[in-house]
């Protein structure tokens, strides 16, 4: 397929590999953090750290919008479902996603109409289908997924369609990345940056990352070429005592991002003063909710939610993981308490979250030489 | 290290089902999709698995049937055939 096959070439993907090996210094350790888990995905899939020097370390960062959805936001999702009359839609990963007893998918098996969506916009049609229910949309995901979710309350404002409404857990990926960045406890040299994220926002948002914390960005497209120029770009940058943000990914992401996607996006949310992210703890302005012009679709206003904070599991290191202090088999439950059939942990049951990713590839365990 | 080839696509145990390009599950991985039709409501788009979908093209528009979109949750979120203009230069 056009756009893609060509991003594939195993030849071409082994010169660049070469070129990698090139770029670095003997004696020094390279950490460099992939952000979204798409690329989380990608790297495992096409087995892209196999081809990169032993010293050169990719960390996964926090950008599954699965993983970092903390238990006590499934736990209010689980208390809307399970009002009389609703019709609650999420996307499929959201319905393996434990909260603090149970998962969605439990509440559908005692009784609750809970059911799978691809998109907003078929919750949407759900509730003009069915007038005499309410539909509520549980809401995830960064500002790739945002524009859709805003553009679906338009439409249903326009509409009039009162019997639906939206749980919002739309988060933003800048304040996790500072939240990352001032954390003592790593150290980056780079990140490769989400260009899927960066098709929506564009590129200026990242530009604090080298400004402020000295270290270089490459947006980066998802497939194994992608990755591993950005890779490249980032370590060239390095060689070369530069330190700016570069893309990679210059065939989707525009410098300003998709100005009506912002637009739209700036009509229908507004940003939460704080919001908990599972792993990393409270962040500021790090998340939206429903724009006071919206409140009539906003679900957490129309029913009533525990909204209580609810620790994670003792044995779970998703937190860690999250972080990219530890490596997914490093975890005391990976791959045998939690797996992505019986998940204790967020990053288990995304196909984009790093345990996960690790799972599925065959990596039940790894180790690497630092040099 | 694993066996496999590197950027050899790597089979998955059987609870996950990915399919060629992403997982049918996950509404927030992007997909690539070819515009196949026009219609009032949208596009009729083709995914690499060679399923149609409708998509909404409201936040790309002007698209042309043959154009490659990428898409998230139903929604078209950039022309991939249509690089970023050049009064919108791409950072570098």
């Amino acid at each position: 397929m056009k756009y893609v096959d060509e991003y594939r070439d195993a030849e071409l993907g082994r010169a660049v590999a070469t070129q990698i090996l090139a770029e670095t210094e003997a004696g020094r350790h390279y950490k460099v953090m992939e952000v979204c888990g798409g690329h989380t995905h990608s790297i495992y899939k096409y087995g892209i750290d196999d081809l990169l020097p032993p010293n050169v370390e990719l960390v996964h960062g926090p950008g599954c919008p699965v993983c970092v959805i903390p238990m006590g936001r499934v736990d209010d999702g689980i208390a809307v479902a399970r009002n009389d009359g609703v019709i609650f839609t999420c996307f499929g990963d959201m319905l393996r996603v434990p909260g603090s007893t149970q998962t969605l998918l439990d509440a559908k098996a005692e009784g609750a109409d809970v059911r799978m969506v691809y998109s907003p916009l078929d919750a949407l049609r759900i509730a003009r289908e069915n007038p005499d229910r309410e539909v509520v949309f549980f809401a995830i995901g960064f500002e790739t997924t945002a524009p859709s979710t805003a553009l679906t309350l338009k439409r249903a404002k326009a509409e009039g369609q009162s019997n639906f409404s939206c749980v919002c857990n739309h988060v933003t990926i800048v304040p996790p990345l500072r939240a990352l960045l001032e954390s003592p406890d790593l150290r980056l040299d780079g990140f490769i940056g989400p260009g899927h994220v960066c098709t929506v926002v564009g590129a200026r948002p990242f530009e604090f990352i080298p400004d402020d914390y000295g270290r270089p960005v490459v947006i980066s497209g998802f497939e194994p070429l992608d990755i591993l120029q950005s890779i490249l770009m980032i370590l060239r940058q390095l060689r070369e005592g530069r330190c700016e943000v570069e893309n990679e990914y210059k065939r989707v992401v525009p410098q300003d991002g998709n100005l009506k996607a912002l637009e739209v996006m700036a009509e229908v949310f507004a940003l939460r003063p704080h919001f908990e992210w599972r792993g990393l703890g409270f962040i500021s302005q790090s998340a939206l909710r429903l724009s006071d012009a919206y409140a009539d679709f906003d679900a957490e206003l129309r029913f009533s939610t525990p909204n209580v904070r609810v620790a994670d599991p003792k044995a779970c290191q998703c937190g860690e993981v999250l972080k990219g202090v530890i490596k997914p088999w490093e975890c005391k439950v990976f791959g045998t308490a939690c797996t992505p059939e019986h998940a204790i942990g967020t990053c288990m049951v995304s196909p984009e979250g790093a345990c996960a990713a690790y799972y599925n590839f065959g990596r039940y365990q790894r180790q690497r030489e630092a040099v | 290290m694993t066996n496999a080839s590197p950027l050899t696509e790597r089979h998955v145990t059987e609870h996950c089902t990915p399919g060629d390009a992403h997982c049918i599950t996950c509404s927030d991985e992007g997909i690539e999709m070819t515009v196949v039709k026009l219609t009032q409501c949208g596009a009729q788009c083709r995914d690499p698995n060679g399923i149609d979908q409708r998509v909404e093209i409201e936040l790309v528009e002007p698209v042309e049937t043959g154009d490659v979109l990428l898409v998230h949750a139903g929604v078209a979120i950039a022309n991939v055939s249509r690089p970023p203009a050049p009064n919108q230069p791409a950072a570098s």
